[in-house]
Protein backbone atom coordinates (compact mmCIF):
# COMPACT_ATOMS: atom_id res chain seq x y z
CA UNK A 1 0.00 0.00 0.00
CA UNK A 2 1.09 3.49 -0.32
CA UNK A 3 0.60 6.26 1.07
CA UNK A 4 -2.64 7.81 2.49
CA UNK A 5 -3.19 10.32 -0.14
CA UNK A 6 -5.44 12.51 2.25
CA UNK A 7 -2.54 14.84 3.15
CA UNK A 8 -1.98 15.52 -0.56
CA UNK A 9 -5.89 15.36 -1.41
CA UNK A 10 -6.04 18.10 1.52
CA UNK A 11 -3.29 20.27 0.15
CA UNK A 12 -4.73 20.15 -3.47
CA UNK A 13 -8.26 21.09 -2.55
CA UNK A 14 -6.88 24.31 -0.42
CA UNK A 15 -5.79 25.00 -3.94
CA UNK A 16 -8.20 24.89 -5.55
CA UNK A 17 -10.56 26.78 -2.47
CA UNK A 18 -8.01 29.48 -3.44
CA UNK A 19 -8.23 29.66 -7.21
CA UNK A 20 -12.08 29.14 -7.27
CA UNK A 21 -13.06 31.06 -4.32
CA UNK A 22 -13.51 34.92 -6.67
CA UNK A 23 -16.15 32.78 -8.61
CA UNK A 24 -17.72 31.34 -5.20
CA UNK A 25 -18.22 35.20 -4.08
CA UNK A 26 -19.77 36.35 -7.20
CA UNK A 27 -22.35 33.61 -6.95
CA UNK A 28 -23.05 34.58 -3.59
CA UNK A 29 -23.04 38.11 -4.86
CA UNK A 30 -25.76 37.24 -7.17
CA UNK A 31 -27.86 36.31 -4.35
CA UNK A 32 -27.22 39.44 -2.22
CA UNK A 33 -28.38 41.12 -5.27
CA UNK A 34 -31.63 39.13 -5.84
CA UNK A 35 -31.87 39.63 -1.78
CA UNK A 36 -32.14 43.55 -2.21
CA UNK A 37 -34.34 43.35 -5.02
CA UNK A 38 -37.15 41.19 -3.60
CA UNK A 39 -36.92 43.06 -0.65
CA UNK A 40 -37.78 46.23 -2.58
CA UNK A 41 -40.37 44.62 -4.93
CA UNK A 42 -38.14 44.58 -7.90
CA UNK A 43 -36.79 41.05 -8.70
CA UNK A 44 -37.76 40.30 -12.30
CA UNK A 45 -37.99 37.05 -13.52
CA UNK A 46 -34.22 36.73 -14.90
CA UNK A 47 -32.85 38.04 -11.49
CA UNK A 48 -35.19 35.15 -9.93
CA UNK A 49 -33.74 32.55 -12.35
CA UNK A 50 -30.00 34.05 -12.24
CA UNK A 51 -30.16 33.64 -8.39
CA UNK A 52 -31.75 30.23 -8.75
CA UNK A 53 -29.23 28.95 -11.05
CA UNK A 54 -26.44 30.37 -8.76
CA UNK A 55 -27.90 28.93 -5.50
CA UNK A 56 -27.83 25.22 -7.15
CA UNK A 57 -24.21 25.82 -8.03
CA UNK A 58 -23.03 26.54 -4.34
CA UNK A 59 -25.40 23.90 -3.17
CA UNK A 60 -23.38 21.38 -5.28
CA UNK A 61 -20.02 22.61 -4.95
CA UNK A 62 -19.34 24.36 -1.30
CA UNK A 63 -20.15 20.58 0.43
CA UNK A 64 -17.68 19.04 -1.45
CA UNK A 65 -15.12 22.10 0.11
CA UNK A 66 -16.36 20.95 3.72
CA UNK A 67 -19.11 23.71 4.09
CA UNK A 68 -22.16 21.14 4.25
CA UNK A 69 -24.13 24.03 5.95
CA UNK A 70 -23.35 26.32 2.81
CA UNK A 71 -24.90 23.72 1.22
CA UNK A 72 -28.27 23.15 2.94
CA UNK A 73 -28.64 26.89 2.83
CA UNK A 74 -27.99 27.21 -1.22
CA UNK A 75 -30.83 24.73 -1.28
CA UNK A 76 -33.43 26.61 0.82
CA UNK A 77 -32.29 29.51 -1.21
CA UNK A 78 -32.53 27.62 -4.49
CA UNK A 79 -36.42 26.10 -3.77
CA UNK A 80 -37.15 30.01 -2.54
CA UNK A 81 -35.99 31.22 -6.12
CA UNK A 82 -37.56 28.53 -7.80
CA UNK A 83 -41.06 28.39 -6.44
CA UNK A 84 -44.15 30.35 -4.84
CA UNK A 85 -42.74 31.04 -1.18
CA UNK A 86 -41.13 34.35 -2.19
CA UNK A 87 -44.67 35.53 -2.00
CA UNK A 88 -43.94 34.68 1.66
CA UNK A 89 -43.97 37.86 4.09
CA UNK A 90 -40.40 36.77 5.36
CA UNK A 91 -39.17 35.76 2.17
CA UNK A 92 -37.04 38.63 1.34
CA UNK A 93 -35.50 38.54 4.94
CA UNK A 94 -34.46 34.78 4.57
CA UNK A 95 -33.21 35.11 1.87
CA UNK A 96 -30.87 38.29 2.83
CA UNK A 97 -30.04 36.18 5.68
CA UNK A 98 -29.09 33.03 3.69
CA UNK A 99 -27.18 34.86 1.42
CA UNK A 100 -24.82 36.77 4.58
CA UNK A 101 -24.56 33.76 6.20
CA UNK A 102 -22.78 32.02 2.93
CA UNK A 103 -20.64 35.21 2.38
CA UNK A 104 -19.88 34.50 6.42
CA UNK A 105 -19.19 30.59 5.53
CA UNK A 106 -16.71 31.64 2.76
CA UNK A 107 -14.79 33.97 4.70
CA UNK A 108 -14.72 31.55 7.13
CA UNK A 109 -12.74 28.59 5.07
CA UNK A 110 -10.16 30.92 4.26
CA UNK B 1 -5.89 1.72 -14.38
CA UNK B 2 -8.54 3.19 -15.05
CA UNK B 3 -9.85 5.88 -17.39
CA UNK B 4 -12.51 8.16 -16.56
CA UNK B 5 -14.21 10.93 -18.51
CA UNK B 6 -15.82 14.10 -16.58
CA UNK B 7 -18.54 15.95 -18.87
CA UNK B 8 -19.14 19.40 -16.47
CA UNK B 9 -19.84 22.76 -17.28
CA UNK B 10 -19.16 23.72 -14.07
CA UNK B 11 -14.96 24.24 -13.56
CA UNK B 12 -14.77 24.12 -9.53
CA UNK B 13 -16.77 20.99 -9.69
CA UNK B 14 -14.87 19.29 -13.14
CA UNK B 15 -11.46 20.02 -11.32
CA UNK B 16 -11.95 18.92 -7.67
CA UNK B 17 -13.45 15.59 -9.14
CA UNK B 18 -10.49 15.33 -11.60
CA UNK B 19 -8.12 15.88 -8.42
CA UNK B 20 -10.41 13.32 -6.49
CA UNK B 21 -9.76 10.54 -8.89
CA UNK B 22 -6.69 10.81 -9.97
CA UNK B 23 -5.15 11.44 -6.24
CA UNK B 24 -6.96 9.10 -4.10
CA UNK B 25 -7.48 6.48 -6.84
CA UNK B 26 -4.92 6.94 -9.60
CA UNK B 27 -7.15 7.33 -12.42
CA UNK B 28 -6.71 9.07 -15.23
CA UNK B 29 -8.77 11.23 -16.00
CA UNK B 30 -10.43 13.80 -18.64
CA UNK B 31 -12.60 16.16 -18.48
CA UNK B 32 -14.87 17.95 -21.11
CA UNK B 33 -16.78 21.34 -20.20
CA UNK B 34 -20.29 20.48 -22.74
CA UNK B 35 -22.32 17.53 -23.60
CA UNK B 36 -21.05 18.23 -27.38
CA UNK B 37 -17.57 18.40 -26.29
CA UNK B 38 -18.07 15.24 -24.31
CA UNK B 39 -19.09 13.24 -26.92
CA UNK B 40 -16.42 14.01 -29.03
CA UNK B 41 -14.29 12.96 -25.86
CA UNK B 42 -16.03 9.88 -25.19
CA UNK B 43 -15.58 8.67 -28.61
CA UNK B 44 -12.09 9.44 -29.18
CA UNK B 45 -10.64 8.82 -25.62
CA UNK B 46 -13.03 5.16 -25.27
CA UNK B 47 -12.70 5.53 -21.14
CA UNK B 48 -14.19 3.06 -18.61
CA UNK B 49 -16.58 5.23 -17.58
CA UNK B 50 -17.91 8.97 -17.81
CA UNK B 51 -19.18 10.57 -14.52
CA UNK B 52 -22.02 13.28 -16.72
CA UNK B 53 -23.52 16.64 -14.85
CA UNK B 54 -26.96 16.71 -15.48
CA UNK B 55 -27.64 20.96 -15.67
CA UNK B 56 -25.72 21.79 -18.21
CA UNK B 57 -26.54 24.33 -20.96
CA UNK B 58 -27.10 23.09 -24.19
CA UNK B 59 -27.42 19.83 -24.68
CA UNK B 60 -27.57 18.74 -20.33
CA UNK B 61 -27.11 15.89 -19.23
CA UNK B 62 -30.12 13.39 -20.00
CA UNK B 63 -29.75 14.75 -23.81
CA UNK B 64 -25.94 13.90 -23.86
CA UNK B 65 -26.40 10.53 -22.64
CA UNK B 66 -28.78 9.44 -25.24
CA UNK B 67 -26.44 10.96 -27.83
CA UNK B 68 -23.70 8.64 -26.19
CA UNK B 69 -26.06 5.58 -26.51
CA UNK B 70 -27.21 6.23 -30.35
CA UNK B 71 -23.02 6.17 -31.10
CA UNK B 72 -21.78 2.71 -31.57
CA UNK B 73 -18.42 3.91 -30.39
CA UNK B 74 -19.76 5.22 -26.93
CA UNK B 75 -22.80 3.29 -26.38
CA UNK B 76 -20.70 0.08 -24.25
CA UNK B 77 -19.66 2.90 -21.55
CA UNK B 78 -20.76 3.10 -18.27
CA UNK B 79 -22.43 6.36 -17.21
CA UNK B 80 -22.66 7.82 -14.12
CA UNK B 81 -24.71 11.14 -13.72
CA UNK B 82 -23.97 13.66 -11.42
CA UNK B 83 -26.79 16.09 -9.63
CA UNK B 84 -27.15 18.57 -6.69
CA UNK B 85 -31.10 17.74 -7.23
CA UNK B 86 -31.96 15.71 -4.17
CA UNK B 87 -35.68 15.14 -4.38
CA UNK B 88 -36.24 11.53 -4.57
CA UNK B 89 -38.66 12.46 -7.82
CA UNK B 90 -35.36 14.09 -9.94
CA UNK B 91 -33.22 11.11 -8.99
CA UNK B 92 -35.66 8.37 -9.68
CA UNK B 93 -36.19 10.72 -13.41
CA UNK B 94 -32.32 10.40 -13.97
CA UNK B 95 -31.91 6.55 -12.74
CA UNK B 96 -34.89 5.71 -15.19
CA UNK B 97 -32.86 6.79 -18.28
CA UNK B 98 -30.38 3.63 -18.18
CA UNK B 99 -27.44 5.21 -16.36
CA UNK B 100 -25.48 2.98 -14.27
CA UNK B 101 -25.97 5.15 -11.05
CA UNK B 102 -27.39 8.68 -10.03
CA UNK B 103 -24.58 10.50 -7.60
CA UNK B 104 -25.38 13.33 -5.70
CA UNK B 105 -23.19 16.63 -5.34
CA UNK B 106 -21.97 17.63 -3.10
CA UNK B 107 -19.22 14.52 -3.11
CA UNK B 108 -16.39 13.58 -0.91
CA UNK B 109 -13.69 14.13 -2.65
CA UNK B 110 -11.79 11.69 -0.80
CA UNK B 111 -14.81 9.21 -1.13
CA UNK B 112 -15.61 9.76 -4.99
CA UNK B 113 -13.61 7.16 -6.25
CA UNK B 114 -14.71 4.23 -3.45
CA UNK B 115 -19.10 5.25 -5.02
CA UNK B 116 -17.59 4.90 -8.16
CA UNK B 117 -15.54 1.47 -8.38
CA UNK B 118 -18.60 -0.06 -6.27
CA UNK B 119 -21.30 0.82 -8.52
CA UNK B 120 -18.90 -0.32 -11.56
CA UNK B 121 -17.55 -3.52 -9.95
CA UNK B 122 -14.25 -2.24 -9.96
CA UNK B 123 -12.42 -3.85 -6.67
Amino acid sequence: MGESPEPALAEAMNRLWAKFLPQLEERVATLEIAASALASGTLSTSGKQEASANAHKLAGVLGTFGLNEGTELAREAEGTYQGDLLSDPGAAERMAEIAAHLRALLASRR
Amino acid sequence: MHRILIIDDEDDIREVAALSLETVAGWEVMVASSGAQGLIRASSYQPDAILLDVMMPGMDGPATFRELRKNPATAHIPVLLLTAKVQASDRSRFADLGVKAVLVKPFDPLTLSVQVAEVLGWS
